[in-house]
């Protein structure tokens, strides 16, 4: 097994991944880093997010709107402290990526232009055309060359944390083009690994967003928060899953049904004039857009499609060029990946899970329970985004946390001492021997027959809306396929070199185990709030009994358990969440 | 990095596999004719400094079936030279705005274009009535 | 909109095991497909069920991650975005044209990745500029002078599109000169004089001889065609500087 020294790993390559590897690097010029990334950087799931981020500049805005538009957002679930902190550090990022490269659209004067963005009472989300994730991800990673203590190990796979006495002392790695097994020595690991929505069948994610941070933290008793609550995007191409961009709503598009009938307002989300008109109609909160096309459904409203039941969202009164000037990505999407010209026809979109709001719990400086482990971005659960997050936090959630993991893990790096290997190299050989034992396994399960049973028994059972037989038809579900994993999953390709289906096999059993999470976590959530809605008797928020975090806590073989713990209110105390109502006509 | 068996793919006989490429070749190939019928002009010009008399016969001697025919046929290729040229013209010029809107690089390229026919059929005649 | 029924195609691609096969060869199957899918997702089906071994690269299924650029009937093209009902009744899948191979469609990207590098591809600004100052002021007009530039996904498309990268491996290639001009055409860059050393190599822009094929398989139009020749004019002001003014009037 190969070795390679660092003070700091960083798992992942993504928004997240690269700003902590820079903060890394600027807190402590002599550490070094390894960033390893099972995909070369500009690859990173970071790449597709469209809409934008969100930083409150001044002006009208104001950083308790912001703040009480992110709490409210997220049901009262969020750790308000750290929301405090998110909120007061989002602008200052925006500005530090501007002077990195950063191409945000700009006003005819010159300054940062902003827009609306779904829950937000006040314009400030920040946007590059509609391709904000693409060019914050490819500034990064340009920034990131400037470095040369930032070591980059470009398409490594993270297979497990090695653990020491109760302390992170490394990670094991495969390298995918060779196979072989790589450990790195280190102080302090960063997981910036991303979401889990692939579980799921319709989403709008990339082929890596499988929760394998979120599965490695996991299995090394590291909790996974609030993981019952999965973000549907309303807006997503049929079959596909590929997303079409809040930013189209916060450009003034609409939703109608099959009727042409803009249905939003029978939601509570209405009334439908002025429009365009923050936090109502096309512009509420995701979770309550996607429930309502649940709704109108069940109601039998929606327009068949060849992949599915949809809606429509047209674009067409915005006019040619402003599709083509603030939405292009998503003209060129609408017309290749479902032949509909945005500018004459509307397009049919219907939700797809789209963002992990829980994850791997972290404390408002990124600290995982597990020391020298850190977690940033999609795969922490940081407390920002509670039971619903709105839409431009996240973007500048990787920027504001990439940069807080970075600089906590230099710091503990620092401070550590370094002993010796054996340990480290024992447990690491102990379990590439056991990852290395499934190129051999002679009968089992095939990896695509899993996956199946995996993602249509999430999208029944763990979906929009939840009920109790349903929720306990997966939890068992998945605990049967998790037994057919550990009795073997049948591999074709029994070589070492590039060998993806082997990978994706290791990804599954992450992803199944990640799953379970979420199902018993909504299983023991007897409340509705936000993201998480339930038919069976718990339709209504239950702030005295369910005020609080889910945790997930990995019991091996058998399904988790799953507690619960007190979320922090400092000066939000919850009340109802409303959307829609009276309000000015916005100036966009 | 661990040491990896690679395969390199030969290049060879690349410009047949695509026809874009084949385009490519044929106009670089054009060079030819514009080269051949530099040297005949070269020469044309050298027999017009030794006299008159040797410049007629010159004349005389490109008025015959085959020197028609291979002019005929540099005629078309440097046409579909300065063709080339202008077709990849916008790529040499940094973006050109007029009023506000960029200039597309198709109507440079038919700019360039046109501005050769006219200029072109004013030599002709301007050789013809002289 | 789209028909629902499956018709069958043949899919042909190149398979490659390295330490296993002395040279690649073509391996077939008949997929069923519906019109909306796509050659990645005829890739995926085979790997799925026919052949767990064929290996690729994909990523975001929507041509902004650059992972899954192949050599489709002869043409790099991204997979994700190139649908099997073009190409009926067979199509012919092969890895990224002048890159070697690792295994069957997934080709070693190192060179691509270094030559990026090597352009210096970060704002090198005139100035340090604090936070506290904000951002820089840059209008639309200004951003115009380089967005185009700024979309290039690195999918790899445009270097199998090069003959001269083809031939000649040390040649800077398209989307790192692209991505050079990018950064000088920001009007908050500075880094220019920096960036010419690359510009004026034997294998900086003069390696280029303008067959434009780059710039026609691109699939984001960033156009590195224009990008390569602008720094050509670029290169020789820049030769004819230093001719008259051999001291180095503070370029440097």
């Amino acid at each position: 097994m190969q070795i390679v020294r660092a003070d700091v790993v960083i798992v992942g390559g993504g928004g997240a991944g690269l700003r902590a590897a820079i903060a890394a690097c600027e807190r402590d010029r002599e550490l070094s880093v390894a960033l390893i990334s099972k995909v070369v950087p500009m690859r990173s799931h970071t790449v597709a997010a469209e809409g934008g981020a969100a930083g409150v500049v001044g002006g009208d805005d104001k950083l308790e709107l912001h703040f009480d538009d992110t709490v409210s957002g997220g049901d009262w679930l969020c750790e308000q402290d750290v929301v405090d902190y998110f909120v007061a550090h989002c602008a200052e990022e925006l500005v530090q990526l501007e002077h990195w490269g950063c191409p945000w659209s700009r006003t005819p004067e010159g300054n940062v232009n902003v827009r609306f963005f779904g829950g937000m009472k006040v314009k400030r989300t920040w946007f590059a055309a509609d391709r904000s994730g693409f060019h914050m991800l490819h500034t990064l990673f340009q920034t990131s060359l400037k470095y040369g203590k930032v070591r980059r190990y470009d398409e490594f796979f993270c297979a497990d944390l090695i653990v020491v006495d109760g302390r992170v002392r490394g990670v094991l790695a495969i390298e995918i083009a060779t196979g072989e097994m790589f450990l790195f020595d280190c102080a302090a690991v960063v997981l910036a690994t991303g979401g889990a929505g692939r579980v799921f069948r319709q989403n709008t994610n990339a082929g890596t967003v499988t929760g394998d941070g979120m599965g490695v933290a996991y299995r090394h008793g590291v909790p996974l928060r609030d993981m019952e609550f999965m973000q549907w995007h309303p807006t997503a191409l049929p079959g596909t899953g590929i997303l079409i961009t809040e930013g189209c709503r916060g450009e003034g598009g609409i939703l109608v049904n099959k009727d042409g009938y803009r249905y939003l307002q029978d939601y509570g989300l209405g009334p439908l004039d002025p429009w365009p008109r923050p936090k109502a109609m096309e512009l509420g909160p995701r979770d309550r857009l996607s429930q309502a096309f649940w709704h109108e459904n069940r109601k039998g409203r929606t327009i068949q499609t060849p992949q599915g039941p949809a809606v429509h969202l047209d674009l067409r009164h915005l006019g040619a060029s402003k599709i083509h000037e603030r939405l292009p990505l998503i003209a060129e999407v609408a017309e290749t990946f479902m032949g509909v010209d945005a500018t004459r026809a509307p397009i049919p979109v219907c939700p797809a899970v789209h963002y992990t709001m829980g994850g791997i719990l972290t404390d408002g400086r990124c600290r995982t329970p597990l020391e020298g482990l850190f977690a940033a971005g999609e795969c922490a659960s940081v407390g920002i985004h509670g039971a619903n997050r709105l839409g431009s936090n996240s973007l500048v959630e990787l920027l504001v946390f990439g940069k807080v993991a970075g600089e906590e893990a230099a710091a503990c790096a620092r401070a550590a001492s370094r002993g010796r290997t054996d340990d480290a190299e024992r447990i690491a050989s102990a379990q590439a021997t056991r990852l290395l034992a499934m190129l051999n396994v002679e009968a089992g399960a095939r990896p695509a027959a899993i996956r199946d049973a995996m993602m249509d028994s999430m999208e029944s059972g763990v979906g929009i809306y939840r009920e109790e037989r349903g929720l306990r038809a997966t939890c068992e579900r998945l605990a049967d396929l998790r037994t057919r994993c550990r009795r073997g999953i049948l591999l074709q390709d029994r070589s070492r070199a590039f060998n993806t289906e082997w990978l994706s096999a290791i990804e599954l059993i992450a992803m199944l185990e990640v799953a379970e999470a979420m199902a018993h976590s909504a299983l023991a959530r007897r409340e509705s709030r936000g993201a998480h809605m339930r038919l069976d008797g718990f339709e209504t928020r239950d702030d005295v009994n369910f005020l609080k975090h889910s945790d997930a806590l990995y019991q091996g073989d058998d399904p988790p358990r799953i507690e619960h713990s007190p979320v922090t209110i400092t000066k939000s105390p919850p009340r109802a969440r409303v959307y829609g109502g009276e309000g000015k006509q916005a100036q966009l | 990095m661990s040491a990896r068996q690679t395969y390199t793919r030969p290049v060879a006989g690349w410009w047949r596999r695509n026809p874009f490429y084949r385009a490519y070749i044929v106009r670089e190939m054009t060079c030819v004719a514009v080269i051949a019928y530099a040297l005949e002009l070269l020469v044309g010009l050298g027999r017009l400094v030794r006299g008159p008399e040797t410049f007629e016969a010159w004349l005389t001697s490109l008025a015959r079936p085959w020197p028609i025919f291979l002019n005929c046929v540099a005629l078309l290729l440097i046409a579909y030279h300065a063709w080339t040229w202008f077709e990849v013209m916008p790529k040499t010029l940094p973006f050109i705005s007029v009023g506000g809107r960029r200039v597309p690089d198709r109507a440079i390229v038919a700019s360039g274009a046109i501005a050769a026919v006219i200029a072109s059929l004013l030599l002709l005649l301007a050789f013809l009535y002289l | 909109m789209v028909e629902p029924r499956t018709r069958n195609i043949r899919l042909e691609c190149l398979r490659y095991a390295p330490g296993i096969d002395a040279a690649p060869r073509m391996q077939a199957w008949d997929v069923p497909f519906t019109d909306d899918m796509s050659v990645l997702q005829g890739l995926q089906y085979i790997k799925d069920h026919l052949d767990g071994s064929l290996t690729f690269r994909w990523s975001c299924r929507m041509a902004v991650c650059g992972s899954c650029g192949m050599q489709i009937n002869g043409v790099p093209k991204l997979a994700c975005e190139t649908f099997l009902r073009d190409y009926l009744p067979a199509i012919r899948i092969e890895p990224l044209a002048n890159f070697p191979i690792v295994r069957d469609l997934v080709i070693d990207q190192a060179d691509f990745l270094a030559k990026l590098e090597s352009v210096q591809p970060y704002l090198i600004p005139r100035a340090p500029r604090t936070l506290a100052e904000g951002p820089y002021r840059q209008t639309p007009g200004q951003m115009d002078a380089y967005y185009q530039y700024s979309q290039c996904i690195n999918c790899g498309l445009c270097y199998a599109a090069c003959p001269q990268y083809g031939m000649n491996r040390n040649f800077t290639g398209p989307a790192a000169l692209a991505l050079l001009h990018r950064y000088n055409s920001d009007s908050r860059d500075a880094g220019k004089a920096q960036r010419m050393e690359v510009v004026n190599a034997e294998d900086g822009v003069w390696g280029c001889t303008l067959v434009g094929y780059c710039s026609e398989v691109c699939p984001k139009g960033v156009d590195p065609a224009r990008a390569v020749n602008q720094n050509k004019i670029e290169s020789t002001k820049d030769y004819f500087r230093h001719l008259l003014m051999p001291r180095g009037s503070g370029s440097r």
